[in-house]
């Protein structure tokens, strides 16, 4: 029975560990390639406590990591950003990149494996800050997002 | 409808990798462009948005349907700051890829301020194997791919969902409009 619960609460951490493991490479990525590290947003998990309990607009749960003071050129890093976005999201859904340079930010969103509460790992990139969010969506709130996802990333990207 | 058409196709549609390769000068094009949208729906995530189409509302039912059918859907739309930014030379490396016998030109129309182009790759009986429109305007330029089974007809049940607007599209592999 204790071994059953060992086993059961190791699948469990293992689960919990792989859900999140592209949040935090891109994090690391971004740290690394960017120079820059993550702001301290205050009262964080509280905010985390009310969107599991409310659920608001669908959304389950997040994680979200600000950084500033962010080395990155909208012109000239475009094609290093693709690279670490491409490695950083292994395992999960492309589904929309925005570039403006009107605004210089580019957008990416990428959705995990369908299921009842499926993650969304969104990442904004403007000068000098950047922004990495992986929210915990229900089905219904994906599918809006599905509904008009070209509208979703330039909604991320504002 | 030309601009119905290519509203549909991009909230559906990843036929790229499989059929239709980007030539280089979309790079170009990316780096002259003001803004670039890049949407890909895979087959994993039109499941799921069928998922939640009722079965029981006819227009919702006939989409879920059409929806089933499909691969993936990849739209691309560049803007451009100023007009003449691009050409429709451009796009010279993409229609070589769009030619017969595997493809078929159904709709070409051109305005002064508009070019519109839709291509079909030919499958089994009247079923299409995918679909590529071309949406050309002055300081806009939108490809879209998609792949899977669908026909013609379909379009227009696919418009009022997932935010689709109502689509008149052509009724059959008709002549071409010019």
């Amino acid at each position: 029975m204790r071994a059953r619960l060992i086993a059961l609460l190791l699948a469990a951490s293992a689960a919990a560990f792989g859900a999140d493991r592209q949040f935090d490479r891109l994090v690391s990525a971004v740290e690394a390639r960017f120079g820059a590290r993550q702001t301290h947003i205050p009262l964080m998990g509280v905010a985390n406590f009310f969107v599991k309990v409310a659920r608001p607009e669908g959304a389950a749960g997040f994680r979200l990591a600000v950084f500033e003071d962010l080395k990155f050129d909208a012109d000239g890093d475009g094609a290093a950003l693709d690279r670490i976005m491409a490695s950083a999201s292994e395992g999960l859904h492309p589904l929309v990149r925005v570039r403006s340079r009107r605004d210089r930010e580019w957008t990416y969103i990428y959705t995990g494996d369908v299921g009842k509460i499926t993650k969304m790992l969104i990442a904004t990139f403007g000068s000098g800050e950047a922004t990495v969010m992986e929210v915990q969506l229900s089905m219904d709130a994906m599918v809006r997002a599905l509904g008009e996802p070209a509208r979703t990333g330039k909604l991320f990207a504002q | 409808m030309r601009i119905a058409i290519v509203m549909v196709a991009a909230v559906l549609s990843s036929a790229w990798a499989q059929e239709i390769k980007l030539p280089p000068a979309f790079d170009k094009l990316a780096a002259k462009a003001q803004e670039t949208v890049d949407v890909t729906l895979d087959s994993n995530m039109l499941q799921l948005a069928g998922k939640f189409l009722s079965d029981k509302d006819a227009d919702q039912a006939k989409a879920k349907q059409i929806v089933a059918g499909l691969k993936g859907i990849t739209v691309r739309t560049f803007e451009f700051a100023k007009e003449g930014e691009y050409s429709m030379a451009d796009m010279d490396a993409l229609r070589e890829q769009l030619k017969a016998p595997a493809w078929s030109r159904i709709v070409g129309v051109t305005s002064k301020t508009e070019n519109t182009e839709i291509y079909l790759k030919q499958s089994e009986g009247s079923r299409i194997g995918g679909m590529v429109i071309i949406n050309a305007e002055p300081k806009e330029l939108t490809i879209v791919s998609l792949s899977g089974t669908i026909s013609v007809d379909d379009l227009s049940a696919l418009g009022g969902q997932f935010g689709i607007p109502k689509v008149d599209a052509p009724k059959s592999k008709g002549k071409e409009e010019e």
